[in-house]
C-alpha cells in the first residue's frame, strides 16, 4: 500500500478524494490517464487523495472495495469506453468528478506519442490535467 | 482470404498500486512491440473488466496469458471470472525474487535497472507464448 493510502488510515477524518484512472494498455491517452493519476496522488495532492487500483476493485479485494465507498471519487478516463467511470458506478460509490482525457487533449491541443512512451506533449498534457483536477480536489475537500 | 492465425492474448494487471504493476505493463508492451509482435495481442484489463464484449469474446476463443504485478493476481482472477482460465499466469513479484540485487521502485517511470527487470519479465512472457503456440500446433 502506498504512502497516500497509509496516510488515509492514520487520519481517517481528513477530507480525501479517491482517484480512479483507466490505465488502459491500448491507447496513448490511457497512458496519459495513468500518468495524470500519479502526478495528482504523488506530487500535487499526496495528502488529500488516495489512488484506487482498478483490478483489485473489480475483484472486490479489501481495502479497495471499502475505500471507494468512503470517499468522493474522481474518475480519469482515457477513451470513450470510459471504463474507470463504469467500474466505479458499478460499485455504488459516489462519483463527484469525471475527467475525460481525449477532451482535454483537444482543449490543450497536445498529442501524446504512443501507449509505451507518451512523449513530451503527453507529459505536458498529463501535468495540465493533473493541475486542473487538483483544483477540483480542493473544492471537494472543502465540502 | 485466410483464417486468423494463432494468437495469444496478454492480459496484464497494469496496477497503479505497486511498481510491479508498472513492470507488468512495460513488459507486456515489450512483448507486443519487440519480442513477439506477430504472435500476441493485448487485452485491455479495465475494458475487459468493465464489460467489453470484444475483449471477453477474444479471451474465450484464443489462449490468454495473465501478467500480474502481485500475488493478488487480479488479471488472472478477472480473466477466469469473465472468459476462462488463462493458459499461464506470470506474477512479476515472484520473478523479481530471482533478482535480489535489483528492485522495482517507481510506479510512474522505470529507470535503466527497472527496464532491465521489465525485459527479463518480457522474456519469460515470450517463453510462455512459444510454449502455448507449440502446444497448439502439435495438437
Amino acid at each position: 500500500m502506498q504512502e497516500s493510502q497509509q496516510v488515509s488510515s492514520q487520519s481517517a477524518e481528513a477530507p480525501k478524494v479517491a482517484i480512479v484512472a483507466c490505465a488502459g494498455m491500448d491507447k496513448a491517452l490511457g497512458s496519459v490517464a495513468r500518468t495524470t493519476a500519479f502526478i495528482i496522488t504523488e506530487k500535487l495532492r499526496p495528502n488529500s487523495t488516495i489512488l484506487i487500483c482498478i483490478p483489485p476493485l473489480v475483484a472486490d479485494v479489501k481495502p479497495y472495495s471499502e475505500l471507494i465507498k468512503r470517499y468522493p471519487v474522481v474518475t480519469i478516463d482515457g477513451c470513450a469506453e470510459r471504463c474507470a467511470t463504469k467500474i466505479v458506478a458499478k460499485t455504488g460509490a459516489k462519483i463527484r468528478g469525471r475527467v475525460f482525457v481525449p477532451q482535454s487533449a483537444q482543449t490543450h491541443n497536445l498529442k501524446p506519442n504512443t501507449a509505451s512512451d507518451i512523449g513530451p506533449e503527453g507529459e505536458k498534457l498529463a501535468e495540465k490535467i493533473a493541475e486542473e483536477t487538483a483544483l477540483l480536489i480542493n473544492k471537494l475537500c472543502e465540502r | 482470404m485466410s483464417l486468423a492465425k494463432d494468437k495469444v492474448g496478454i492480459i496484464c494487471c497494469s496496477g497503479e498500486d505497486l511498481p510491479e504493476g508498472t513492470i507488468s505493463r512495460v513488459a507486456t508492451r515489450l512483448v507486443l512491440e519487440k519480442l513477439r509482435p506477430y504472435e500476441t495481442v493485448t487485452l485491455c484489463l479495465p475494458l475487459f473488466l468493465a464489460g467489453g464484449e470484444d475483449e471477453r469474446a477474444f479471451a474465450r476463443v484464443f489462449p490468454t496469458i495473465a501478467v500480474d504485478g502481485c500475488s493478488k493476481k487480479c488479471a488472472a482472477l478477472g480473466t477466469r471470472k469473465f472468459s476462462g482460465k488463462p493458459v499461464a499466469t506470470i506474477v512479476v513479484s515472484e520473478i523479481l525474487k530471482k533478482y535480489l540485487k535489483s528492485k522495482a521502485k517507481s510506479r510512474e517511470k522505470l529507470d535503466a535497472e527497472e527496464m532491465e527487470l521489465a525485459m527479463k519479465v518480457a522474456e519469460e512472457i515470450a517463453e510462455r507464448v512459444d510454449e502455448v503456440l507449440c502446444k497448439k500446433v502439435s495438437k
